[in-house]
């Protein structure tokens, strides 16, 4: 029993074979992204950022990419602590408002101040390592959904307290005084200015904005590969291991809860600083609930992931503001699922011809049946949609019929989820095919503002269920 | 013995809330042994180590390690000077690479030149080690975790290592080899103190053995008289 036994491993030694031998699309991303080296990826990201704006002067678009950039800096903040240290902050938010207000203080009429950003900036990031500590101290006594609940509690506290400050008694003043703004915010901020660089344009704001992400990017790209970034690596894996090795863990939760704060803090003074003002409504849960989605949807303790999710999370609702555009890529996804999904590939096909046919005899029946239900429909601006349109059996109570086809839907979608016979299953899938489409046109298009919402929620739940470590996160490998 | 022992434990006592665990326990290694805690379920081996390590506190009786009182220190001032452990089921780092997870054993240490010495060491002791070093360390066989978890805690250099059931969860034909793997890290002049609950093969390498019943230290011998003690059968049977 021994040394020859332990010999060469063929598995391992087959590694290279086996890996060359993914070929089509998969494999030849896989090669390409295996040869770049990180510094490309960093070039790329920067070149694309930069070109943005060259390629386009629609400030609307440029808006969204600058929003794309700051919610990357605020996600790749929390992914420190969330992602690399394992710690469920859901009080990060408040962490981001703190910055905001401090900018706001610092460079308003409000209080008087103004000084210059680069100062500011500094304080703001003094006060969010700050910040983090004071409220690290107690919480991290606690763990897993203990320190959730706390850390929540802090983020609730202080939207209530940014809202309602706003007759406090001082020692030395005669009269209540308004510290916040309550709910009527601070505005008139100064802008952004630093070495002679002011910001005034949508565009300079970008420019800012994607240089601070792009700091945060290669700052936390260098602290993942550093011994401290190992550190909490092993401390999310296993914290009495890691504690057994001789690391001093409190610290280290610590750190990584400081450093997220700081980077909060500091994305939040730039938000400040190009919306010009500041409300409590803006730091409230529905930020947190986007920021945790983008760095799940990304993958946790994954940068590049983080790019990309917020790409997502930003870009998707936004596209859906375009009601053509909108089910265009709706009716697009279903038959990329369709056909990514559906084994023998002909079955897609048959499937949609199906559907259509379905379509077509099913509507002169029901007219047949109730002519009174039916009218003709409006024309809109889209030819695509009013195709779609007059294929459905659309009745003149379009709203009613579409919510309950809604519940139709969910129940027909759980009905196939459950069939286990291929053939069955195929046929179930023309009539909720049908009614898919049928609660879009009714329901869904008609909706934007509620269906972006859906449309995200869906997204996150497939996504969970096929990727749970995200679009770029690393698999987990648990030890049994 | 006149030298001081490495590790003392004088008169330790350790509760669990109300319950007492470790009872009066004290127990001595000394430089270059290999010291086994041998004792049935539920004997408090696990708990002496814990206690050894700092991961519980004791309520009373004092740990010297190196000559220094340290039952009131943290377990990074305890690893830091000079202990090290591989703990019962391994507990290596699964998304981390085999190289990560032995860095990690040399968390508190600064001289480059000395880690890599040790690195070099620990690959040549566990030769599988070097060929899966970019791995991810949830993919090895159990076999293989608890060399990972060895190398880990070997890494650090320490001048006592402390095993918490190496033996346990793997197949006997593994658990023989890891055997001999100790032997030699003992001879190669590591000081170990093990817990374990297969005594044969604890004593079989082993230089002296301590046998523990509900948390009281009920015979402490030399090694090679210990395999052969009718008491050391009733301490895992009962009467």
């Amino acid at each position: 029993m021994s040394k020859d036994k332990i010999g060469k491993d063929e598995w391992v030694a087959s590694y290279q074979q086996r890996s060359a031998g993914i070929v089509g699309w998969r494999g030849a991303l896989a090669g390409i992204s295996e040869r770049l080296p990180t510094w490309a990826w960093f070039a790329l990201v920067i070149a694309i950022g930069v070109a943005i704006p060259m390629l386009t002067s629609n400030t609307y678009i440029i808006r969204v990419a600058g929003n794309i950039a700051l919610m990357a800096t605020l996600a790749m903040g929390l992914n420190l602590v969330v992602g690399y240290a394992g710690l469920l902050d859901l009080g990060f938010v408040a962490f981001y408002g703190v910055g905001g207000y401090v900018y706001a203080y610092l460079s308003s009429d409000f209080s008087g101040v103004h000084l210059p950003t680069g100062l500011t900036l500094i304080i703001v990031i003094g006060i969010g390592l700050l910040f983090g500590l004071l409220l690290g101290l107690p919480s991290l006594r606690l763990v897993g959904d203990y320190l959730a609940i706390v850390t929540l509690g802090f983020g609730q506290i202080f939207v209530q307290l940014m809202t309602s400050m706003t007759r406090v008694n001082l020692p030395g003043h005669e009269r209540p005084v308004n510290l916040t703004g309550g709910p009527n915010g601070i505005v008139n901020l100064d802008p952004f200015s630093i070495l002679g660089f002011t910001a005034n344009t949508v565009t300079d704001y970008y420019y800012v904005l994607l240089a601070v992400m792009v700091i945060i990017l290669i700052v936390g790209f260098h602290l993942n590969n550093s011994r401290i970034g190992r550190a909490w690596r092993s401390l999310r894996e296993d914290e009495l291991a890691a504690d057994a090795m001789g690391m001093p863990t409190r610290q280290l939760k610590l750190l990584a809860f400081a450093l997220g704060a700081a980077i909060a803090g500091l994305s939040g003074a730039l938000f400040a600083a190009w919306q010009g003002s500041v409300f409590p409504g803006n730091f409230d849960i529905a930020l947190l609930i986007n920021v945790y989605a983008i760095i799940v949807l990304g993958g946790l303790g994954s940068l590049p992931g983080v790019i990309v999710g917020s790409v997502l999370m930003i870009a998707i609702p936004e596209i859906l503001r375009n009601v053509e555009l909108a089910g265009q890529l709706f009716y697009l996804l279903i038959i990329v699922t369709l056909i990514a999904t559906l084994r023998p590939r002909w079955q897609s096909v048959a499937l949609l011809v199906s559907v259509i046919v379905f379509g077509l005899i099913l509507k002169p029946i029901l007219v047949a049946l109730s002519p009174a239900s039916f009218a003709a429909l409006e024309a809109t601006s889209s030819g695509f949609v009013d195709t779609i349109r007059n294929w459905l059996a659309i009745p003149i109570e379009a709203k009613a019929v579409g919510n309950l086809a809604f519940g139709a839907l969910i129940l027909m979608i759980l009905l196939v989820t459950r069939i286990k016979d291929m053939r069955v299953r195929f046929i179930a899938l023309i009539p909720t095919l049908y009614l898919l489409s049928f609660v879009w046109e009714t329901r869904l298009s008609q909706e934007p503002s509620i269906t972006r919402l859906l449309f995200v929620g869906v997204l996150l739940i497939v996504l969970m269920i096929y990727r749970p470590n995200g679009l770029l996160g690393e698999r987990r490998v648990e030890v049994v | 013995m006149s030298e001081t022992p490495i590790l003392r434990l004088s008169n330790i006592n350790t509760h669990y809330g109300q319950i007492h665990i470790l009872q009066d326990v004290s127990l001595e290694v000394y430089s270059g042994e290999l010291v086994c805690l041998l004792g049935g379920n539920a004997s408090g081996k696990s708990t002496t180590l814990k206690t050894i390590l700092g991961i519980v506190k004791p309520t009373s009786g004092t740990i010297e390690f190196r000559g220094e009182p340290v039952q009131q220190r943290p377990t990074s001032y305890r690893i830091e000077r000079g202990m090290a452990v591989v703990p019962e089921n391994r507990r290596i780092f699964g998304s981390m690479t085999v190289e990560e997870n032995l860095e990690m054993g040399a968390y508190l240490r600064n001289d480059r030149d000395g880690i890599k010495e040790d690195f070099e060491r620990v690959l040549k002791l566990f030769p599988r080690l070097k060929e899966r070093l970019h791995q991810l360390g949830g993919t090895l066989s159990g076999g293989e975790q608890q060399m990972l978890a060895m190398g880990r805690a070997l890494i650090s250099r320490p001048h006592l290592l402390l095993m918490d059931e190496p033996s346990m969860g793997l197949a006997p034909i593994l658990v023989e080899q890891n055997f001999e793997i100790i032997q030699q890290i003992n001879q190669q002049g590591t000081t170990i103190f093990m817990v374990e609950q297969n005594a044969n093969m604890a004593l079989s390498i082993g230089t002296r053995g301590y046998v523990l019943q509900t948390g009281r230290v009920v015979l402490t011998d030399q090694a090679k008289n210990l395999l052969h003690d009718e008491q050391l059968r009733k301490a895992y049977l009962g009467r």
